[in-house]
């Protein structure tokens, strides 16, 4: 009997299983394997374009190579983009969220209102923020109606950046990083836990020491000095893009925030509680999980990010470039099939430092609440 | 038993009917379907609707199935057509740009027929000028039906707003650079520039300026090194026009930067001759006396071309009807039905030109007797994968400004793509 | 230590009363329990004390001042929910902790409190532990930790007890009852059990409607209701009412109730030969040995219809001159249906109410 439902089992999951490992997995392993060939250049495509295997050679060309310079913007670019976007549209979504958490007259209203962009395609939504952002139109001629000067700022154009760095030196940076987390780490648990936190603090100190004093004998990421930062002209991407999901991360919260009882409301009010420390204490932490999933996707939409990019500046503008746009460009336009693939891969692999930590914890937490 | 022999008897019968048909589609009407894959929609639409109309009428027994993909310069519609020919789903014409677009990617790729016996055929070996036919050809054979002709390195102004200014449509760019200045003062900007693919469509006049023709097409033929010092200085002379452009450029659509100079707000635009189209037809401009042209500065005499063109691809499903559809394309009819109303000329040497305005004949003439060079920025002299890493290059430069660097990095990406290969 | 006083207490969602002009004072100290059906307006009210809901029209005093525009934090009133109400991410501490927090006490202070409140309830073992590791009785231990540790002027409970089972309910009420005896704080607890209002109240406030119908230490309630729905809702199980007619006879008078007729010890005034409802409490019918102290004529005879042993008690339903009663008796009684069996009746406990308007008559 149970061995009959073990095979019905396996009957009813196969086709499934079957389907999502070939056209799931088994497509992601084909490309990384065409991301270790040399597919691309003149016959690529041929009906049997020569393949051969290059090893590892796309992915240092598109770290360190003379020619990846743009794709190596763009990945810089795309982290400003992911934290910008995650900060901005969690903020304003939350911020919405706990405006008509409140109930104010014509709730309902303003949350169709601020749930609207999310539902218009993203061409169409770059498209309208491309005329908004124009340099001498839009948001920059608004102050004119109130009798003052226009702004002047180039929303997608400005060719300033900020926050910049040498690419040369990512091997110290990256030290730096990992130096100040394990800071952080240690000196929030120096509170509870002293002898701990030592654990965390002496390799941080250690670690930061010897970028600090030897950052100048680390090898080199590339043979010549590339300065890369935040380019300044991000910021009408981030503005749009923001305006589309903080509504959807409004909506997230307000489920979350309406799924918590009156009564806790209640009692934190007769706590002493104010409003902010409502929030602050009681409902933000409450709704952790949905701060997570949004993350979680809000991450990986940055990380996709193509359509609003391409309609609002165009496939080939270095200042708002993004791995995702270089990827289709580098394999349907150039033809070069293989590195495009190592560019996917990268993406995949960076999308995967997000998702899997979060799977892991989920399922972690499935099977420790039966 | 019974219902085998009956199942063969009729599949015995559906062959014989398809011999007969097969025999007879030669001598008589064509019939299916006809798939043609292009970016031609919008502005471009009615044009191609021309030809399809009179595909029709010729041959009424076929069903013309108009694929478009949108998007600037057939980015998308490129793609598309990657993912189909890669999937074995060949249409049965596609649209291409002549030249190493067309060579570098499908040629070279042996996914194209040699169209040699067509053109003998039609005899338009001397309907087309020998300088064209070499350019969409290879030692291999003739690879596309060229349907328009289109100019590259083209100055527009409006000569009203010059006579107020006090200036003249400059020959060269010194007398670019003398005037300049002078329209910098009293706020107009000298050349209007818009989005990045703009950038690399000034980028090939101005190097042509700077290297002369001869020069130009060794650059392309692999014998000019691209950081030897003319190219060198031609990346010089850039970056000084490039003082003189808006900063805005990147946000503005090339429609955006013509109507800077029929607005008045820029003095001059170089644009291929589709502005012509967009300031006659869109904003209904007299040609000469609404808005004026010359050759971009320093490259009078010469003629940047670019052409749309239109092949076969091997093993697609209706080859009779779309060989019909090339020789339509290629006939005078067809190309005076096109031309005129998608602002281009012919590429005939035969063409009607009572049908054209008059900017369309001031260009076949120049086309005629000037010395007529590929387009970079339009897939006539490099092949896509150049053209692609180019567009990276102009970004590096556009961001350092340095001439040095990038024409290092433009003779890399050379070497990379095998240009002169 | 604080009074509470309502004076003509309305509330009104939209356009519907629920609470009709409530006036009452409750005293020092004193453990007050609102009871009543559900929907009668009892928890609204308890809101309103505690401002959690708005006051449509008079006004609430604490300590003689009026609380209307006071916010509920500043009302130094503490309240236990039904549901507990706990704060799922935080441990125990920190949920009794929380309002010492929000006061910004200082840590030290917060823990010697909350150690103290803990120690109190048996918490101890359990302070890191998070609510969704706690059993319900640890859970409602909790959440009167967080009530107490604040040492408020009021404590208001909305039906703390419902959501444990049976034997727990009893065992937390006892020690409810020791916590007010120790923390002699004016309570106001709100439920729909009688046998937690009989047990927990100085007095007991049944509400109905929406309106006060009695307000009275729980014996005066239980001897004296002032209506049939007091009568009824107050004792278990509750209060036979029967359709009678009062006689009067040579000077004595009787009740008839179908075919029995009884004598009436203290009739009603002004009861004379009129139609009545007689309230007959189970407990005043008695058997056996019970029978010794009443007359003979208080003694009928009755056929079971159905008996149930409660060990020392038994409820029995029976059937006598055509009318069916329950009757609580003192002992085991097993009587099969069908049986004839004698009961008497403590005839000068029988409550008399006005068939028209059911309020009671003395």
């Amino acid at each position: 009997m149970r061995n009959q439902d073990r095979i019905k089992a396996v009957l009813t999951l196969s086709p499934s299983i079957i389907l999502i490992g070939l056209f799931v997995y088994g497509f992601i392993g084909n490309t990384f394997w065409i991301s270790l060939t040399d597919w691309g250049g003149v016959a690529a495509l041929a009906v049997n374009p020569v393949k051969n295997y290059a090893g590892f050679t796309n992915y240092i060309d598109l770290f360190t190579g003379f020619l990846g310079g743009g794709f190596r913007q763009d990945l810089v670019n795309a982290v400003y983009y992911s934290v910008m976007l995650l900060a901005g549209a969690i903020g304003v979504g939350m911020f919405l969220a706990v405006m008509l958490d409140s109930k104010p007259k014509g709730e309902a209203f303003f949350r169709t209102v601020f749930l609207y962009p999310m539902s218009l395609s993203f061409i169409v939504s770059g498209t309208i923020w491309r005329w908004m952002l124009s340099p001498q139109g839009g948001v920059n001629i608004l102050p004119e109606y109130a009798g003052l000067q226009p702004f002047t700022f180039r929303w997608l154009s400005s060719t300033g950046s900020i926050l910049e760095f040498n690419w040369q030196n990512l091997l110290e940076i990256a030290i730096y990083l990992v130096s100040a987390v394990l800071l952080i780490i240690g000196l929030r648990l120096f509170a509870k836990t002293p002898r701990q936190s030592l654990l965390w603090l002496i390799p941080g100190i250690a670690l930061g020491l010897f970028a600090w004093l030897g950052g100048e004998m680390l090898p080199k990421a590339l043979f010549m000095e590339e300065t890369h930062g935040f380019n300044k002209a991000t910021f009408g991407i981030i503005l749009a893009t923001i305006w589309q999901y903080s509504g959807y991360t409004m909506a997230l919260y307000l489920a979350g925030f309406t799924g918590i009882s009156q009564d806790l409301r209640d009692a934190a009010m007769l706590d002493g509680a104010t409003t902010a420390s409502y929030y602050r204490h009681i409902a933000l932490p409450m709704v952790k999980p949905i701060t997570i999933s949004a993350v979680i996707i809000l991450s990986h939409i940055s990380l996709k990010m193509f359509d609003l990019i391409f309609a609002m500046t165009g496939p080939d503008n270095g200042q708002t470039g993004h791995p995702a746009l270089n990827m289709y460009l580098t394999t349907f336009r150039a033809n070069d099939f293989a590195r495009g693939a190592a560019i996917a891969i990268i993406l995949f692999l960076i999308a995967g430092t997000f998702i899997i930590p979060y799977l892991v914890s989920s399922y972690r937490q499935r099977r420790g609440k039966p | 038993m019974k219902t085998r022999i009956f199942s063969t008897c009729l599949a015995v019968a559906a062959a014989t009917m398809l011999l007969f048909t097969a025999q007879t589609s030669r001598a008589a009407e064509l019939k299916g379907q006809l798939e043609i894959f292009s970016w031609w929609a919008g502005d471009e639409g009615p044009a191609l609707q021309a030809l399809i109309d009179m595909y029709n009428k010729q041959h009424p027994g076929v069903t013309v199935v108009n694929a478009t993909v949108t998007g600037g310069s057939g980015v998308n519609a490129k793609a598309v057509l990657k993912t189909r020919m890669l999937g074995g789903e060949p249409p049965d014409s596609f649209q291409v740009h002549a030249g190493q677009e067309l060579i570098g990617t499908w040629v070279k790729a042996d996914r194209m027929e040699d169209l040699t016996p067509l053109f003998k055929e039609q005899g338009w070996m001397k309907s087309f000028p020998d300088g064209l036919v070499k350019n969409i050809g290879t030692a291999d054979g003739i690879w596309s039906v060229p349907v328009n002709i289109h100019r590259s390195n083209v100055l527009w102004y409006i000569p009203a707003n010059l006579d107020k200014w006090g200036v003249k449509a400059p020959a060269s760019w010194d007398d670019f650079f003398a005037i300049a200045p002078t329209l910098k003062e009293k706020g107009i900007v000298p050349l209007a520039l818009a989005e990045n693919w703009t950038a690399n469509h000034l980028w090939e006049s101005v190097a042509l300026a700077s290297l002369g023709a001869d020069n130009w097409d060794a650059l392309w033929s692999g014998k000019l090194a691209f950081d030897s010092p003319e190219g060198v200085k031609a990346w010089e002379l850039f970056g000084k026009v490039l003082a003189f452009t808006n900063n805005d450029a990147t946000s503005l659509s090339w429609q955006q930067a013509t109507d800077m100079v029929v607005d008045g707000r820029a003095a001059f635009n170089i644009m291929g001759d589709w502005a012509a189209g967009y300031m006659s037809t869109t904003k209904k401009m007299a040609p000469g006396s609404g808005f004026g042209w010359a050759a971009s500065p320093g490259t009078g005499g010469q003629f940047i071309f670019l052409a749309d063109s239109f092949g076969l691809p091997k093993g697609v499903k209706n080859r009779d009807n779309a060989l019909a559809w090339l020789v339509l394309l290629g006939s005078r009819e067809g190309s005076d039905a096109f031309n005129p109303l998608k602002g281009s000329i012919s590429a005939r040497v035969d063409t009607d030109l009572t049908k054209y305005n008059d900017y369309a004949k001031s260009a076949s003439a120049d086309f005629g007797k000037d010395r007529i060079v590929g387009s970079l920025a339009h897939g006539v002299t490099a092949n896509e994968g150049f053209m692609s890493d180019f567009a990276a290059v102009m970004e590096m430069y556009l961001k350092s400004r340095n001439a040095q660097a990038t024409a290092k990095a433009a003779q890399q990406i050379a070497v990379k793509n095998g240009i002169g290969k | 230590m604080a009074q509470v006083e309502l004076k003509k207490v309305i509330k009104r969602f939209g356009s519907t009363e629920v609470v009709h002009g409530v006036d009452l004072f409750i005293e020092d100290d004193e453990f007050i329990v609102l009871v009543g059906p559900s929907g009668c307006g009892k928890s609204t009210v308890l809101r309103m004390i505690a401002g959690l809901e708005s006051i449509s029209s008079g006004e609430i005093c604490i300590n003689g001042q009026s609380v209307n525009e006071v916010a509920p934090k500043d009302r130094n009133v503490a309240m236990v929910f039904q549901n507990y109400a706990l704060y799922p991410h935080m441990s125990v501490y920190e949920n009794i902790a929380f309002s010492l927090k929000m006061a910004k006490e200082s840590k030290s202070q917060i823990k010697d409190k909350v150690q103290q409140a803990a120690e109190i309830l048996e918490l101890t073992p359990y302070l890191q532990r998070k609510p969704a590791e706690l059993s319900g009785g640890q859970r409602q231990r909790v959440a009167m930790g967080r009530a107490i540790v604040r040492q408020p002027a009021v404590f208001l409970f909305d039906e703390p007890l419902s959501n444990l089972d049976a034997q727990l309910r009893t065992q937390m009420r006892m020690e409810l009852k020791k916590l007010h005896l120790k923390m002699k704080t004016t309570t106001i607890y709100v439920t729909h059990d009688q046998i937690e209002a009989m047990t927990l109240a100085d007095r007991i406030v049944i509400l109905k409607d929406g309106y006060i119908q009695q307000i009275g230490s729980p014996i005066e309630l239980f001897e004296r209701p002032v209506n049939r729905f007091v009568a009824r809702f107050i004792g278990n199980p509750p209060t036979n009412i029967i359709p009678a007619s009062l006689h009067k006879h040579d000077g004595r008078t009787s009740v008839r109730m179908g075919t029995l007729s009884l004598p009436v010890v203290s009739p009603p005034a002004g009861a004379d030969s009129q139609q009545v409802l007689v309230g007959i409490r189970p407990d005043i019918i008695k058997t056996g040995d019970g029978l010794h102290s009443l007359p003979d004529e208080w003694q009928v005879q009755a056929e079971v219809i159905v008996s149930e042993v409660l060990g020392g008690q038994s409820l029995l339903e029976f059937s006598a001159g055509g009318t069916t009663m329950i009757a609580e008796l003192e002992g085991r009684v097993q009587a099969r249906p069908g049986e004839m069996i004698t009961l008497g009746f403590d005839l000068s406990r029988l409550l008399f109410f006005d068939p028209r308007t059911e309020e009671a008559i003395y």
